[in-house]
């Protein structure tokens, strides 16, 4: 399969590419990695007429510690130096897992956080070649009225499945957008959408440029449920942050990815944990009772029911790890 | 002739690939990289429905695009067939989502692509077929009026009487089994380059097990001549009997080449590559055995069911391959079978591995160990009851002229510490075993099962082999170097072999039936003696000894036992082109069965897999195989072992992990990424336990390696499987969500 014509854009600073990404709407595209743009290119999955390089910009670059402790990460970080910084991977031992579960080394020395962060739903009927789509009526996002994997939905129902978000929405990060008209900051777990198009709250014309996440000592996983080891999507991961000791939890959140068009903050599991305290009576309740959280499970890639056996399973494996994990030494 | 090891200078000792720096290297030449003045690229016009009648064609604005040389229909080659009531292309009725109904040559792909998809087609959507069960039903529709039932092929057979056999027997088990659609994966995609620019040539570069079956076919159906076809195939990336057989897109290369005077290249995209070829299932199995108390087989019966997809052209082979293959692992008084390839519109079946056998193992070797647990019986010792010996004869006439089966067995069971862990290991933990046994060739798809080989020695001792037989990957070139290396003295690495040009190289039935080490290594063996008989003049002459006493070994020729005479390889040869006989040594050779039929070798093997269970996840990880193989002699240790480690990945991921997604007729998992191939990762650690039983038929005694470790990893493992679960799940692949649905419904109690 062959790249469309399109022009392209390599500005050198954050302003220039804004003004470049504000210009011209929707037909323009910023290509940070290009490890997921370029195969939906290929795929006429999005026709933009131009690109805009944001790869090698210096506002989007460098992790760095604030005086409050907070952890600034420019959204053009390239995945493979993130996994191993010392002030990702010693404070928040999730993250810099669910970093390393993206795709395989090679496409993580190219894919950048930001692009990540913003990575499209996917589903089969429509993440195929244009030809194969031929034997399928159009759905929503191929300018049809219907969608394949939830037959009676309203919208498009596709999968989430970007493995750094759930990990960093359990650490209660923030995104910083920016745009020729100014700049704004928001909860991550506030910035998607429950739509397979308009998969997040981001304007045209709009950048992340970087990721907060905010000073805790907490303990922290991930786990990623794959065929196979690395280069897959998950069949459902999941996420888990909590603050306090194992008796007295502070705080838990507990997110799961690849299970629907947005990511899920698991509200029950998590309360049960802070009612009963993280033990083995509590864990067994709470993977019990994920099934409630779960709701309408997109039954993509895998057939009815597993997913949600799945996650009672990756509910237990979580907790599991957290109550075992020591907390990582303060500074 | 000698028999150990240390008879031998090349012969059972590791050499390594001789094309291996050229393939870590990225200069091994595949047909992708054939680039021919003036050539043209084709695309493939397939139909989107399942089923659907064409109410016109329209190729209007194709052809008026620049850089389009020309577009082809049904009316460019209305008697050309590809498939049994298969035409090239379609003209009135589709039958499958792929199917083949135009297509372009143009001057790049992207032009050629862009034409493709400028072609209107109308249809008229038609009901349609999408399984067996649907297929059989009496008043289905027909996919072709002349395959009545939609049976397109159907074998059945009684060898001895089984009804007695079956009165006769303690115990009788039946169960039922069935496998998915799978793909083979090639490392190489489909392609092909035609060049038919003048009308009595066509020559066609192409990836194939078997040249001469490809120049045949080509000949046959473009009415040509064989000679007038030229095959040549570089290096081929895979075969696994999918590349055994011409397929739609060589003769569209041909035919669009004919049509436009230039050479013309169709290459697959990654999607096409599952729709060209898809690889095995669904099968549905019915398996019957009686057995004695003791635990004797007494009568046997198959009962098997292909989903041939919407066209069969020689898979009908796989219907006798299956039905004979209980004969070669088991001593059988009674058998039958029947099998059919029933007609779906689904994508046309190919073959996954050994011709539908290694997909057959996965429930036959549960059947039988199912029926020795029923019997109390260890599985291993029911093996060891059954299984065929040396000097056997089976009831469908083969001779075992040599059987390292049971051998293989108790080898693998002490290795593997079975006796200490069958039944005693813990929950989710499960150790299994599979037994095989595979055909070093056969004799069937011609009177002949020729393999013919030349060899030349230049004046500086190096030397040319030229065989017909491909290398796909498994190594075959430097396993005929080594053959010809032993005999003539001389080492693997003074021999380029040359392959892959029907114009060039001498006839050989190819890379199929694994006949290549045992017809290919024999052919090889004789062009090597005639060479050196060529030589043993001069020598014999100089050293004073009869030829017969001659020693050809290090690049030496000496008396027997007196190497301090040895005279060095290259100077017998040198003398003997520089005298006055002026003879240029040339040997030649071919081997063909003296059988009327059937098989002269069989190897086997037996391999213990041990699992363990994720009770979270449902994932089932591949602790640990023991493999041991009866290979009759190992020419290239290291290389059997690595033919064993791909049959024991392929045969792991074909039980665990692939499966061809459809709905509806069309592939929903059309990618490597979707089509859930497992990665190194996912290698099991394998430990290798090479059985030699030397044959007396095969060359130095060796016999093939080529599909017998895969037919029986499949069982091993899915016995394994079995056993960590407590009961048996009988269906392939076995997927994370059947096996937490089966401990959640034991949970629930």
């Amino acid at each position: 399969m062959q790249l469309p014509p399109f022009a392209y854009h390599r500005p050198a600073s954050l302003d220039e590419a804004l003004a470049r990404l504000s210009t011209a709407g929707d037909s323009v595209a910023a290509l940070g990695g290009g490890t997921d743009l370029l195969i939906n290119l290929k795929l006429r999955l999005e026709r933009p007429r131009a690109l805009v390089s944001v790869r090698d910009l210096p506002e989007l670059a460098g992790v760095s510690l604030d005086a409050s402790g907070t952890l600034r990460i420019g959204a053009g970080e390239r995945l493979t130096d993130l996994a191993a910084h010392p002030l990702i991977v010693v404070p928040y031992p999730g993250l810099a897992q669910a970093i390393r579960a993206v795709g395989s080394q090679h496409v993580r020395n190219m894919a950048t956080l930001g692009g990540n962060l913003c990575l499209p739903t996917r589903c089969w009927y429509t993440n195929q070649s244009e030809n194969w789509r031929g034997s399928q009526l159009p759905c929503w996002k191929t300018d049809g009225q219907v969608c394949h994997v939830i037959k009676t939905a309203p919208n498009c129902r596709a999968i989430h499945s970007a493995d750094s978000v759930p990990a960093l929405i359990s650490l209660g990060a923030r995104v910083l957008l920016r745009s020729s008209q100014g700049e704004r900051e928001l909860l991550l777990a506030d910035f998607y959408r429950d739509d397979g198009i308009e998969n997040n709250v981001l304007a045209p014309g709009e950048l992340i440029t970087a990721v907060l996440v905010p000073p805790a000592r907490v303990r922290s996983t991930f786990v990623k449920a794959a065929a196979r080891t690395g280069l897959d999507y998950g069949y459902a991961t999941l996420a888990g942050a909590l603050t306090g000791s194992n008796r007295v939890p502070k705080s838990l959140l507990l997110v799961a990815g690849s299970v629907g068009t947005m990511p899920l903050v698991l509200q029950k599991p998590a309360q049960i944990i802070l009612a009963e305290g993280l033990n083995e009576a509590g864990i067994e309740a709470a993977a019990d009772a994920v099934r409630d959280d779960l709701g309408e499970v997109t039954n993509l890639f895998t057939p009815p029911g597993y997913k949600k056996r799945l996650m009672r399973g990756l509910v237990r494996r979580v907790l599991h790890e957290l109550r075992r994990q020591k907390l990582p030494a303060a500074d | 002739m000698a028999s150990r090891k240390a008879d031998f200078s090349v012969v059972g000792h590791d050499q390594p690939r001789l094309d291996g720096a050229h393939k870590l290297t990225g200069r091994s030449l595949f047909t992708d990289d054939v680039v021919l003045p003036g050539m043209l690229h084709a695309k493939i016009v397939r139909s989107p429905f399942a089923r659907a009648r064409i109410l016109g064609i329209d190729t209007s604005a194709a052809l008026a695009l620049p850089g389009v040389k020309a577009v082809i229909t049904h009316a460019d080659a209305p008697k050309l067939y590809v498939g049994i009531e298969q035409p090239l292309f379609r003209h009135t009725i589709v039958n499958y989502i792929g199917d083949e109904v135009a297509a372009v040559a143009a001057l790049d792909e992207a032009t050629a692509a862009e034409a493709a998809a400028l072609i209107k087609v109308e249809y008229e959507p038609l009901p349609a077929l999408f399984n067996i069960q649907d297929a059989l039903k009496a008043d289905a529709l027909l996919i072709h009026a002349k395959a009545k039932g939609n049976i397109a092929w159907q074998q059945a057979q009684d060898l001895g009487d089984v009804e007695l056999g079956f009165a006769n027997s303690a115990h009788v088990r039946t169960d039922q089994y069935t496998t998915h659609a799978s793909h083979n994966c090639y490392a190489e995609f489909h392609v092909a380059i035609a060049d038919w620019s003048l009308p009595d040539k066509l020559s066609m570069w192409t990836p194939t097990q078997t040249a001469i079956l490809f120049q045949k076919s080509l000949a046959g159906a473009l009415r040509l001549s064989d000679g007038q076809v030229r095959i040549m195939s570089l290096n081929t990336g895979g075969g696994f009997t999918g590349r055994t057989s011409v397929r739609p897109h060589h003769y569209v290369a041909a035919v669009l080449s004919r049509k436009t005077g230039r050479p013309v290249k169709i290459r697959a995209t990654a999607d096409e590559e599952f729709i060209a070829c898809r690889a095995g299932g669904e099968v549905k199995y019915t398996f019957r055995t009686g057995v004695s108390a003791t635990g004797q087989i007494k009568a046997f019966e198959a009962d098997i069911s292909f989903d041939t997809g919407a066209y069969v052209e020689s898979q009908m082979i796989v219907l006798t391959l299956t039905s004979s293959y209980i004969h070669s692992l088991y001593k059988i008084e009674a058998a039958r079978y029947s099998g059919r390839l029933v007609h779906t519109n689904n994508i046309p079946y190919y073959f996954h591995h050994g011709g539908g056998l290694a997909q057959m193992a996965f429930g036959l070797g549960q059947h039988m160990d199912a029926l020795a647990r029923e019997l109390g019986m260890d599985p291993v010792d029911f093996h060891l009851r059954n299984g065929v010996t040396k000097g056997y004869t089976s009831m469908t006439g083969t001779f075992f002229g040599s059987c390292g089966l049971a051998e293989c067995i108790t080898k693998t069971a002490k290795q593997a510490g079975w006796k200490r862990k069958y039944g005693k290991l813990p929950p989710l933990k499960g150790i299994g075993i599979g037994v095989g046994a595979m055909a070093s060739g056969a004799k069937g798809v011609f009177k002949h099962d020729t393999s013919a080989a030349f060899i030349k020695i230049v004046d500086d001792g190096t030397m040319s082999l030229f065989v017909g037989l491909p290398d796909m990957g498994q190594s075959s070139h430097t396993a005929m170097a080594m053959i010809a290396a032993e005999v003539l003295g001389a080492q693997a690495s003074d021999i380029t072999v040359i392959s892959g040009d029907t114009d060039i190289v001498p006839l050989d039935v190819g890379a199929l039936i694994q006949r290549g080490t045992f017809n290919t290594g024999n052919a090889v063996k004789s062009a090597a003696l005639d060479a050196r008989k060529q030589l043993e003049v001069l020598a014999a002459g100089r050293l004073g000894v009869k030829p017969s006493q001659l020693v050809f070994r290090d690049r030496q020729v000496y008396p027997k036992g007196q190497p301090e005479k040895a005279i060095p390889l290259k100077k017998i040869v040198y003398d003997t082109l520089h005298s006055r006989e002026g003879r240029f040594v040339m040997g030649r050779g071919f081997y063909n069965s003296p059988k009327d039929s059937g098989t002269m070798a069989y190897s086997f093997g037996a391999q213990i897999a041990e699992v363990t269970i994720d009770p979270d996840t449902g994932f089932v990880t591949v602790d640990r195989i023991v493999a041991s193989h009866d290979v009759g002699r190992a020419i290239n240790p290291r290389i059997v072992e690595g033919q064993i480690d791909g049959q024991v990945f392929s045969g792991m991921s074909q039980v665990l992990y692939e499966e061809t997604l459809l709905e509806d007729g069309q592939v929903m998992n059309p990618s490597r990424l979707d089509y859930r191939l497992p990665r190194s990762y996912e290698m099991p650690k394998v430990e290798h336990i090479i059985v030699e039983s030397i044959d007396p038929f095969g060359p130095f005694g060796a016999k093939e390696v080529g599909e017998g470790p895969i037919v029986c990893t499949l069982p091993a493992v899915a016995n394994a499987v079995a056993n960590a679960l407590g009961e048996p799940v009988n269906e392939m692949p076995i997927t994370p969500w059947k096996i937490l649905q089966i401990l959640g419904r034991r949970a629930k109690g």
